[in-house]
């Protein structure tokens, strides 16, 4: 693994996610990070807020505009009103991905009061029992619904966010009926990953196939978006999404920001993103030790991503017209699921081995 | 300049879509551009027969509700076209 100095091109630190806490209140049967289940007698691992703002101090001289707030779930930190301020006095634009659960009003109007915020609500289902048989904690849906109302009372239009799989497909319209009249702005439709707990339920036959998901793309898309004001995404990769969804003013399409990104862990570990927590070759040192420029710059396998990507990609990825702005969809999954940084993103392969990838995004 | 010949590298490939929207891939250097309905239909007649002018007025004739700055937005179009190396102007002999 060498690489050549002079040829690998410079990337600004745009994002930063910061996955904030080890453990979370919910135990979602898909949880792609599966993280040990918080509560008041067993509680976990948070990020401290001196390393929160020693980061974003050095990453705000190296190009910083924004940060995400993840988990776990972010807003079970004990300090989230300390994280928050410094994030609104650094005026860094404000990604927050939730379970809604934990959002009271205070919350809800501090997060409302950063710059640009944008917030994600995982919702499961359109009633408390498919909600609560996916995120197994009695009670959540009714507090996530509250959270989503405080936002909205709050000013913002938050997106909620649905995984689908078997038990819950049937509810996906009724999840948009249902974000229509809390006041979100959109929704997200997320496909299950064959990571930590998201393994088993493909191995037991619980998530769509292949050809379910592909065609439920193509509904999302152009029967469902037609009927409701609310934009939807369906987060299948680029290479199926219409062009009229990926491109602005019909001309260039954008391009993946991954090269711009770093994850810190709820121990203060840097690393490609949350799924550090189970790959530990994806964790790059420590903000209490190393300093963030150094890890950005001297980092080996971020130096390989930057010179590699996406002409080192395999399988379909290496064939397919979109790689430049999707880049493999994501590095990291691809890594967990095969131990080969330019591994293919699994859809793709499955979807190009049932013969369903669209012939028109392939370079032959 | 506007009233030259326009005509489209040839090594460029167009993939038409099911929704009238379509990839334009350069094999070289593995870019692609993604195209509305309007900047496919000025692709095709990016055929060295076809001037800016004669472009937009053929778009008007065959396809309904153009909007008044669709000029403007073809101009613009193939500028960027042209700053990409994917179409030029065509060679006139003297
Ligand atoms: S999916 Fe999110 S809310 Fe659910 S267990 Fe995982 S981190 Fe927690
Ligand atoms: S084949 Fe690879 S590069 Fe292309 S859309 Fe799928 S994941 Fe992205």
């Amino acid at each position: 693994m060498s690489c050549d100095e002079k040829k690998i091109p410079e990337y600004p630190l745009t994002q930063i996610y910061f996955y904030l806490t080890e453990g979370c209140n919910l135990k979602c049967r898909h949880c792609w990070l599966a993280p040990k289940y918080h509560s008041a007698e067993n509680p976990l691992p948070v990020l401290k807020p001196e390393l929160f703002q020693r980061i974003i101090r050095q990453a705000k001289a190296m190009g910083l505009s924004g940060l995400k707030l993840t988990g776990g779930e972010p807003l079970l930190h004990p300090q989230i009103h300390e994280l928050l301020e410094t994030v609104r006095a650094e005026e860094l634009r404000l990604t927050v991905e939730t379970n809604g659960v934990l959002c009271t009003s205070e919350l809800a109007k501090q997060i409302a009061g950063c710059k640009n915020p944008f917030v994600s609500v995982s919702i499961d289902g359109a009633d408390a029992d498919t909600h609560e048989w996916v995120r197994g904690v009695k009670g959540c849906f009714e507090a996530a619904k509250e959270g989503i109302r405080n936002l909205v009372k709050a000013g913002l239009k938050p997106q909620m966010i649905m995984s689908v799989m078997k038990h819950n497909e049937d509810q996906i319209t009724d999840v948009v009926k249902m974000a229509e009249s809390l006041g979100c702005a959109s929704v997200k439709f997320n496909i299950v990953q064959p990571t930590a707990r998201g393994t088993a339920l493909h191995e037991n036959g619980q998530v769509l196939s292949i050809q379910e998901l592909v065609e439920l793309g193509k509904w999302v898309e152009h029967t469902l978006s037609a009927k409701t004001k609310l934009s939807l995404q369906y987060s299948h990769p680029p290479a199926f999404k219409p062009l009229s969804k990926i491109c602005r003013n019909g001309g260039g399409c954008g391009i993946c920001g991954i090269l711009g990104i770093i994850g810190v862990l709820p121990d203060g570990s840097f690393a490609l993103c949350g799924i550090g927590e189970t790959v530990p070759e994806l964790i790059f040192g420590n903000a209490a030790t190393d300093p963030l420029e150094e890890v950005w710059n001297k980092t080996l396998v971020l130096k390989e991503l930057r010179q590699g990507l996406p002409e080192n990609l395999g399988g379909i990825c290496k064939e397919c017209i979109m790689k430049k702005v999707c880049l493999g969809n994501c590095i990291a999954m691809n890594y967990a699921g095969s131990k080969n940084l330019w591994a293919p993103f699994w859809y793709c392969e499955e979807a190009r081995k049932a013969g369903l990838f669209p012939a028109s995004r392939v370079r032959s | 300049m506007e009233n030259e010949k326009l005509i489209a590298n040839p090594t460029i490939v167009l993939r038409e879509e099911f929704d009238d929207w379509a990839v334009l891939f350069d094999p070289d250097t593995g870019n692609a551009y993604g195209m509305n309905p309007v900047s496919v239909f000025v692709w095709k007649h990016l055929d060295g027969n076809h001037a800016l002018e004669d472009i937009e007025k053929k778009l008007r004739a065959e396809c309904k509700n153009v909007p008044d700055d669709a000029g403007v937005f073809i101009k613009e179009f193939i500028a960027d076209l042209v700053a990409k190396g994917l179409a030029g102007h065509k060679f006139q002999n003297a």
